[in-house]
C-alpha cells in the first residue's frame, strides 16, 4: 500500500511541477524546482549508483517537458551523488534510515541543512547551465537565490505540515 | 586485471556519477542551439499530447479574447482586400505587388505548449512532419512574427520564438528599408533589441520594424516590433534600440505557419552556387 501511496505522491509532485511551478514567471527570476522533494525523501536503502540512475531518469523527464535536455539531468545526478555523504555527515546512524527521509525521521535542523544544501546546489547547476554563458552573472545569482528560496519554502513547508 | 576490477569496485559510485554527467553534458551541448532531437523535446508524442489535452481545456478560457483578435484581423484583411481591389482596378498595367508574396502560403496551427519564462524559450505546435512542416519554416500570427520552426516531430513541432536567446531575425524599418537584426536579451518578454543599425539611419520612436524578405523564411513586410527607445551610446557607431514585440507571447493560441513554396528550389540553387 505504501508503494502505491509513494507513486501517487511522485506523480502528483511531477504534475504540480509541470503544470504550476514551471509556469511561474517573475521576470524569469523565479523557477522553483519542487520536484526535488521526491529525490530528497528517498530512503537510504538503495545503492548510490541506483539513486543516481533514478535521479537521472527524473531529471530527463523534467528536461523533456521543459525542452532543456541535459540541464535537469546533470543537476539531479549531482544531487543524488552528494546526498548520501551529506546525510552521513549530518545524521548519526544514517544507515538506519530505511523509511522516507523527512523532518519526522531525522532532526529538524539536520533536515533543513540537508535540504538547503541540495536545493541550492541543484538550482545553481540549473541556472548556470540554462543562462547562456556568464554574461549576466548578477542576474543569474539573483535567479538562484530567489528560485532556491521559493523551492525551499515549499519543500520545508510541506515537511512541517506533514509532521 | 584483478587490480582493475578492484579499482572499478572501489570507485563505482564515482564512475557512474561521471558517466551520467558526461551523458547529460553531451546531450546539453548537442542540443544547445535548439532542441535538435524531437524525441528528447516536447515535440515527442507523449509530452505533446499531454500538453495538447491541457491546452484543449485551457483554450476555452481564452475564447473571448481570441474572438476579439479574430474580429480585428478580419477588419484588417478586409481593408487589405479593398486596397488590392483598388490596385487591380487602377494599376493593372503596373502591378505593385511583390513577386515574392506569391511564393508563400499560410497554414494554421495551434500552440499546445509555450515556455516563456526561460532564457531558451520554446513553443510546441500541433503540426508536424505529417503536415509536411519543415525545419526553418516561419511562424507568425495576426499581430506579427512569432518565430521559426526548430525541430519537427511526427505530429508536433518545436518553434524557437523571437523571445529566445537563440533567435536572430533579420528585420528592416518599414519607412526607409534599412536592415537590422533582432535579438532578445533574455529578461523581458515584451521587448527585443535591434542591433546593427548604423547611426546615420533616421530612427524615431514608433517606427515599425518588418521582415526584410532577405531570407527565405518570411515574406517581406510582416510586422515584427515597434521601436520604443532608440539611443546612440557615447562614442558608438551603432544605435541601441529597444522595440516592443507585437504578438503577446504569454497568450499565444493560434499561429500561422509560413510555407515557402520555392524552398526546395531555393535551397538547391544556393547549394549549387556555393564555391
Amino acid at each position: 500500500m505504501k508503494v502505491v501511496r509513494d507513486i501517487i505522491f511522485l506523480v502528483v509532485v511531477i504534475l504540480l511541477q509541470i503544470l504550476l511551478f514551471n509556469n511561474l514567471s517573475c521576470y524569469g527570476l523565479c523557477h522553483p524546482q519542487v520536484y526535488l522533494i521526491c529525490l530528497l525523501a528517498m530512503p537510504l536503502t538503495l545503492r548510490r549508483e541506483w539513486e543516481m540512475l533514478i535521479g537521472c531518469a527524473l531529471g530527463l523527464v523534467m528536461d523533456i517537458v521543459s525542452n532543456s535536455v541535459g540541464i535537469h539531468m546533470a543537476a539531479c545526478v549531482l544531487v543524488m551523488f552528494l546526498r548520501q555523504p551529506i546525510l552521513n555527515s549530518l545524521v548519526q546512524n544514517s544507515e538506519r534510515l530505511t523509511s522516507a527521509v523527512s523532518m519526522a525521521t531525522i532532526r529538524e535542523v539536520a533536515y533543513i541543512q540537508y535540504a538547503l544544501i541540495l536545493i541550492f546546489t541543484h538550482q545553481a547547476v540549473v541556472s548556470m547551465l540554462s543562462t547562456f554563458g556568464f554574461a549576466h552573472v548578477g542576474w543569474m545569482l539573483l535567479q538562484i537565490l530567489i528560485s532556491a528560496t521559493v523551492s525551499a519554502v515549499f519543500i520545508l513547508g510541506y515537511n512541517l505540515f506533514q509532521r | 586485471m584483478n587490480s582493475l576490477i578492484k579499482f572499478i569496485q572501489k570507485y563505482s559510485n564515482f564512475l557512474v556519477f561521471l558517466l551520467l554527467e558526461v551523458v547529460a553534458f553531451m546531450l546539453l551541448v548537442s542540443n544547445r542551439e535548439y532542441p535538435k532531437s524531437y524525441v528528447l523535446s516536447s515535440a515527442n508524442r507523449i509530452a505533446a499530447s499531454h500538453y495538447e489535452r491541457v491546452q484543449h481545456i485551457r483554450s476555452y478560457f481564452d475564447l473571448r479574447q481570441v474572438n476579439t483578435e479574430l474580429a480585428a484581423e478580419n477588419v484588417r484583411l478586409r481593408n487589405q482586400l479593398v486596397q488590392y481591389a483598388n490596385i487591380a482596378e487602377h494599376e493593372l498595367e503596373q502591378p505593385t505587388y511583390q513577386y515574392s508574396h506569391l511564393d508563400y502560403s499560410y497554414e494554421p496551427a495551434k500552440v499546445v505548449h509555450a515556455i516563456t519564462n526561460q532564457q531558451a524559450n520554446t513553443l510546441t505546435i500541433n503540426k508536424g512532419r505529417r503536415d509536411s512542416v519543415y525545419q526553418g519554416m516561419g511562424v507568425c500570427n495576426g499581430d506579427g512574427v512569432v518565430g521559426i520552426v526548430a525541430s519537427v516531430g511526427e505530429r508536433f513541432s518545436v518553434v524557437i520564438p523571437m523571445i529566445s536567446v537563440q533567435s536572430h531575425v533579420s528585420c528592416m524599418f518599414a519607412k526607409n528599408n534599412y536592415c537590422g537584426t533582432i535579438e532578445w536579451l533574455g529578461n523581458d518578454i515584451r521587448h527585443v533589441q535591434v542591433i546593427d543599425v548604423a547611426t546615420h539611419v533616421d530612427v524615431a520612436e514608433g517606427d515599425t520594424l518588418v521582415t526584410s524578405g532577405l531570407t527565405a523564411v518570411f515574406p517581406s513586410e510582416i510586422p515584427i516590433a515597434v521601436v520604443e527607445k532608440a539611443i546612440i551610446p557615447q562614442g558608438a557607431s551603432y544605435y541601441s534600440i529597444s522595440a516592443r514585440v507585437l504578438p503577446d507571447f504569454k497568450r499565444l493560441n493560434y499561429v500561422q505557419l509560413i510555407r515557402n513554396n520555392a524552398q526546395i528550389e531555393l535551397e538547391n540553387l544556393q547549394h549549387e552556387s556555393r564555391p
